[in-house]
């Protein structure tokens, strides 16, 4: 399966043929070219840091005059950049600004005070100089909220809103703070929508839902509170790619603030590797680029990033020292007071080692959202082209967790109380399905959604039918608010106290703070009220109490009462 | 000239002037990248691209209907490429191809970022896809609406191909001529002599 086989007649050593045949292999690895942009960090062609400041203004960034400014430039040196500190935050060293970041004795707000006068070059120069245990270690103090989280995909090949409310109740009974979902056929949409707005309130009320679709659809779901946050608002570190989505640093702010206004939770979404792939890379380094995007969300005054390359993650992946860079980003995000949802959500390798390995940097410090998203149901259903972690994986990262004490946000819970939460769901959307006089969900579907891996296992539905009821969702104009009643009159009175509850929440806008997610009552723990305040060694957030019991339980313990039993 | 270890068959693209606009009305023309049989001899999974331009070609004939190819020199955008071939097709209905693969059936009313078709995942398309793809492009061209050809996913196609493709556009990038305009091809395959 390699492309550099040897040439006919050449004798291959045994041990070569076992290398040639792991997992590994199938990865795709490129050489550095860093003129085009093709390489991870330490590029020769990234600018020089420097700031001029005139009368309160920045009138040259990293080697540029201000005439010269692309608008990505010129949005970060009027916004994101606070003029006051710049520069004398500028005229440290960079690598001692890197100490103090590592240094668990220099308080996080003493760290913000100067990373919020830097330039893109200067927080590059920061971050080069640290190596991926610092950069762990800097996560670790300069992670937003002290809880850290996780969050899930709940996608269906075949869009059924079926498999969908079962797996997301099952993803909120097993921790996920937040869960997403997306489309193959995008008229689906507000059935799968209101499918994962219930199935996260059955399994954990307070569980947030989103549904990435094209800008528009995607706020107007929210606006109606048939979802409570969005993320997919994507932006870039070149004008070039920027422009070819018919966009700007402005266009997204302006997107920003209509969530904003309506208290619906939003994060924008960039991640190295976006330019190069498209071609349009300036000949910078990818994290040079994605300092750039992180810097626009910054400016842009909205509370969180999804990084960590993303959707391009083999890009990155393919270079030197390239997960080292998807380290770096998430770092730089956290540096700049953002919450970080921080990747590991896209397939990046046929080795189960490398893929581990991938999530280290991120699952050991603790970030905003350790997985932004772990694939909630098998990969051939993730509509987001397949995640790092899915379901098979569920008993791996519970022993991860146990093995090194650290919170990754999941727990084990036994088969019956799985089943009967999913079960509960999908008869809970059979309900609302039913008093919303949309196509019917049978028996026959609650009982092979209860026990379904996944869509293979699930009777098909009658698509036609179902995308004429999701269309007829949005010209009735249903809200979130019909989804209370429905499952109120359902009978599913503690399923519409969760949602309701939720839905209060765009009327008090807590879910607008920074790191924001919905605790066990459903009370708001944000970097406000839950900030973080590493120092050290004992201090921080570590697993304790009944978390730390919750985490020891896997599947198969051996009972130390009663050896020849297991822990229940 | 152009020859892949894979195949017996030599790929000859001669090009000629400006590509004009057709006027046969189930016309289809197939836009091809700049480094299309110039640079590149196969897709990004080695499917040689003599051989593409043969399937797709042989997929509009099967349908009685003209298949006129030009070569897009200013840009490696597929969209553009199938938007520009689509314009000048006598039918409207254009394909644009990629050395790395990736193909497109575009209608000249249609946003140049939409398409009737779409064929993202270069390593999944094999000689039967590019057969399809022709195939139904002429059907539109008639007027008719095909179904869809079957589009594959495979997830972990990502980590092989994602870099491999950012450089093989990266290369493409390379040929693009930014006043070139797009050119009349004349193709000729032709089986090599036996060494």
């Amino acid at each position: 399966m390699t492309e550099a086989d040897p040439q006919p007649g050449t004798r291959r050593s045994a041990r070569t043929e076992i290398l040639e045949n792991r997992p590994v292999q199938l990865d795709g690895f490129v050489e550095e070219w860093p003129e085009v942009g093709m390489i991870a960090m330490e590029s020769p062609y990234d600018p020089d840091p420097s700031i001029r400041v005139e009368d309160g203004r920045i009138v040259e960034m990293d080697g540029r005059e201000r005439a010269d400014f692309d608008f990505i430039d010129q949005f970060i040196a009027d916004y994101a950049i606070d003029v006051g500190s710049a520069e004398e935050a500028m005229a440290l060293d960079a690598a001692e600004i890197a100490h103090r970041i590592v240094d668990p004795g220099v308080a996080r707000a003493d760290v913000l005070a100067l990373t919020r006068g830097l330039t893109p070059a200067k927080l590059l120069r920061v971050v080069e100089s640290m190596n991926v245990v610092e950069i762990m270690m800097a996560m670790q103090k300069m992670r937003a909220r002290r809880t850290p989280a996780n969050q899930a995909h709940s996608t269906s090949a075949r869009d059924n809103p079926v498999q969908v409310v079962a797996d997301a109740a099952e993803a909120a009974l097993r921790g996920f703070a937040e869960l997403e979902t997306t489309l193959g056929v995008v008229r689906y949409a507000p059935l799968v929508a209101i499918a994962l707005q219930i199935g996260a309130q059955t399994g954990r009320g307070g569980v947030i839902t989103q549904c990435a679709l094209e800008e528009a659809t995607e706020l107007a779901l929210g606006m109606r509170g048939i979802t409570a946050y969005a993320e997919t608002i994507s932006v870039y570190g070149t004008e070039a790619v920027f422009t070819d989505g018919d966009d700007t640093p402005w266009s997204k702010s302006f997107l920003a603030s209509a969530y904003a206004s309506r208290g619906i939770k939003m994060r924008f979404t960039s991640g190295t590797g976006a330019e190069v792939q498209m071609g349009d890379a300036d000949g910078k380094s990818m994290l040079y680029l994605e300092i750039r995007c992180i810097q626009v969300a910054k400016g842009a005054g909205v509370q969180g990033l999804q990084n960590g390359s993303i959707s391009c993650i083999a890009v990155p992946g393919s270079v030197p020292s390239g997960i080292r860079a998807v380290a770096a980003e998430n770092l730089v995000a956290s540096m700049l007071d953002l919450e970080c949802a921080s990747g590991n959500d896209q397939s990046f390798s046929h080795s189960p080692m490398r893929r581990t390995a991938r999530t280290m940097p991120q699952l050991l410090p603790g970030t905003d959202f350790v997985v932004s998203g772990y694939s909630g149901v098998p990969n051939y259903d993730n509509m987001f082209a397949g995640s790092n972690w899915d379901p098979e994986d569920y008993d791996d990262w519970n022993t991860i967790q146990r093995d090194l004490k650290v919170d990754g946000g999941l727990r084990h819970v036994a088969e019956k109380d799985i089943l009967a939460t999913r079960e509960r769901a999908i008869r809970a959307l059979q309900a609302v399905f039913a008093h919303l006089d949309l196509p019917e969900i049978t028996d026959e579907e609650v009982e092979a959604g209860t026990y379904a891996h996944g869509s293979e296992e699930l009777p098909r539905r009658d698509v036609r039918e179902d995308l004429k009821a999701a269309q007829a969702v949005m010209d009735r104009g249903i809200t979130g608010l019909d989804l209370v009643a429905a499952l109120e009159k359902g009978g599913f009175r503690d399923i519409a106290e969760n949602l309701l509850s939720v839905l209060r929440q765009r009327v008090s806008g807590d879910l607008l703070q920074t790191s924001a997610i919905l605790d066990h009552q459903l009370q708001v723990l944000s970097a406000v009220n839950d900030a973080n305040d590493y120092a050290g060694p004992g201090t921080g957030y570590r697993p304790s109490g009944e978390r730390w019991e919750e985490m020891k339980k896997l599947r198969h313990v051996i009972s130390a009462e009663n050896p020849e039993k297991e822990v229940e | 000239m152009v020859q892949d270890q894979s195949t017996d068959r030599t790929l000859d693209l001669r090009e000629g002037g400006e590509a004009a606009r057709g006027d046969r009305e189930d016309e289809v023309v197939l836009g091809l990248s700049p480094a299309f049989g110039a640079f590149f001899t196969q897709t990004i999974s080695h499917v040689p691209l003599v051989e593409v331009l043969r399937e797709v070609m042989a997929g509009a004939e099967e349908q009685g209907v003209e298949l006129r190819v030009v070569r897009v020199k200013n840009t490696a955008d597929l969209a553009k490429i199938a938007h520009g071939a689509a314009r000048l097709a006598g039918s409207g209905i254009g394909i644009g191809i990629l050395s790395r693969g990736t193909s497109m059936i575009h209608q000249k009313d249609l946003a140049k970022l939409s398409s009737l078709e779409l064929f993202p995942q270069a390593p999944l398309l094999d000689l039967e896809t590019f057969r399809a793809i022709g195939s139904n492009a002429a059907q539109y061209a008639r007027g008719e609406s095909p179904e869809p050809v079957p589009v594959r996913n495979d997830y972990l196609s990502r980590p092989r191909y994602q870099a491999k493709a950012a450089l093989l556009h990266l290369k493409e990038t390379e040929f693009v001529e930014p006043s070139g305009g797009i050119v009349e091809l004349e193709v000729s395959i032709s089986r090599a002599r036996a060494s």
